[in-house]
């Protein structure tokens, strides 16, 4: 955490510097207990962050709640979050299959977007996990795990950078254009992951 | 090539499978408008030739039921009356194309020769140029030393250059001349350049050539 981002969590930093390593460690070894070797690792990429106080603010703005940190840990489920990036989409329903099995946390709610894309075309898995947090009178921490192929990774970014470009020519062709390449790569994910289960499978 | 051949004269229909079966058509003769609709439902032919007049079914009829169907095998309608308003309702019930009885045996086979050829040509359609070559049918774009599959936008686009090398057209004329004005000058732009970066990838000799809000393709020269 940087010099900002300690002064506005004040007395949840440390705690929440904790919770992020738990979560961390704990889908680390789930994932390395399947395979370390990276061809046929379950996951390309985990990353854990809090989030910033900038964009928490922001957030927080936007939902008319006070700017401190305690309204977010009372309101937000995304404070603390990791993201899980797959090569296949069956690797996602693997990795969150023990999620769902950890006695590390609690869950809250599945949300998936993989089944039932947003109409732009988004695709992941999200889901919210409780774990214990005991600090500042604060008992519990929900906190964000999202799902997605390196595919609907990219996907992501691309549309997160149009999401955030005020001024965008052809605003509405770019966001058609975006639409057909989620479908398009949806169909290829499929495909690929069709390939993977014959070849192991024979 | 498989033909159906509906016609309830039975002599004459003796005859023409014959003549048919002689110039190398395997043909399926039925005689009677139910009997056409239910091989076309059960069997895959390369054409169909309906006579108007028959019994159960007419051939209209047949061929009403066969568009409404999805079944857009090429038919050839032979009408007896020789009316103009039999060949009209003909045609605009979905017929590729008509011949009035009595006919020439020769016109016959050169008519099916004719429509089997212009489907099995956009069938199967390959256009090369340079060392590119685009299969139409699949979308499959490939060079010597690669290949990727194209959107179907793109590869009417693709087309369109092919067809008219070297020449400079602007997003708005594309528009219109590639996509009868359905798409947008903005859409045409942005497939140009999705076209420039894949024909790159996959080392094309021909590649688009942008110059005042025009693209054309062109062999690239460094």
């Amino acid at each position: 955490m940087n010099e900002k981002d300690l002064k506005f969590y004040g007395i949840y930093a440390k705690r929440l510097t904790e919770i992020e390593q738990i979560l961390f460690t704990e889908i680390r070894s789930m994932l390395d207990s399947v395979s370390t070797d990276p061809e046929t690792a379950l996951a390309e990429h985990l990353k854990t962050r809090i989030k910033d106080s900038d964009s928490l603010r922001e957030k927080l703005r936007r939902f008319d709640l006070p700017e401190t940190a305690q309204a977010g840990l009372n309101h937000l489920s995304d404070i603390v979050g990791a993201r899980i990036i797959t090569h296949f989409v069956g690797d996602i329903y693997t990795v969150l299959d023990m999620i769902e099995k950890s006695d590390k946390w609690q869950l809250v709610v599945t949300k998936d977007y993989i089944a039932s894309p947003k109409p732009n075309g988004y695709r992941s898995l999200h889901t919210l996990l409780r774990m214990p947090f005991g600090c500042g009178g604060i008992s519990t921490i929900d906190v964000e795990i999202q799902l997605r192929t390196i595919a609907q990774d990219c996907w992501a970014s691309l549309e997160h950078q149009l999401k955030y470009k005020k001024t965008i020519h052809n605003t509405n062709l770019i966001v058609s254009e975006l639409k057909r390449c989620a479908d398009e790569m949806a169909s290829t994910d499929l495909s690929m992951q069709t390939i993977r289960d014959l070849i192991r499978n024979t | 090539m498989k033909i159906l051949y509906a016609e309830d004269e039975r002599q004459l229909s003796v005859a023409v499978t014959e003549i048919l079966k002689m110039e190398g058509f395997e043909v399926t003769s039925v005689y009677d408008g139910a009997q056409a609709l239910n091989a076309v439902r059960n069997d895959y032919f390369d054409a169909v030739v309906l006579d108007i007049m028959m019994p159960v079914m007419d051939g209209i009829e047949v061929l009403q039921k066969m568009r409404e169907e999805g079944n857009y095998t090429s038919v050839l309608m032979l009408t007896a009356k020789a009316t103009v308003n039999d060949r009209i309702t003909g045609l605009s019930s979905g017929a590729d194309d008509y011949l009035s009885k009595p006919f020439a045996m020769k016109e016959l086979v050169a008519r099916l020769n004719s429509m089997i050829r212009r489907n099995t040509g956009y069938r199967h359609s390959i256009i090369k140029a340079a060392n590119i070559e685009l299969d139409t049918n699949s979308c499959e774009l490939k060079s010597d030393k690669g290949s990727l599959r194209l959107n179907n936008t793109e590869a009417e686009l693709l087309a369109f250059f092919i067809k008219n090398p070297d020449a400079f057209h602007t997003a708005s004329e594309i528009n219109i001349q590639v996509w009868r004005g359905k798409e947008s000058p903005e859409k045409a732009q942005l497939y140009a350049f999705y076209l420039k970066n894949k024909l790159r990838q996959i080392h094309s000799d021909l590649n688009i050539i942008i110059e005042q809000d025009a693209y054309a393709l062109k062999e690239e020269t460094i």
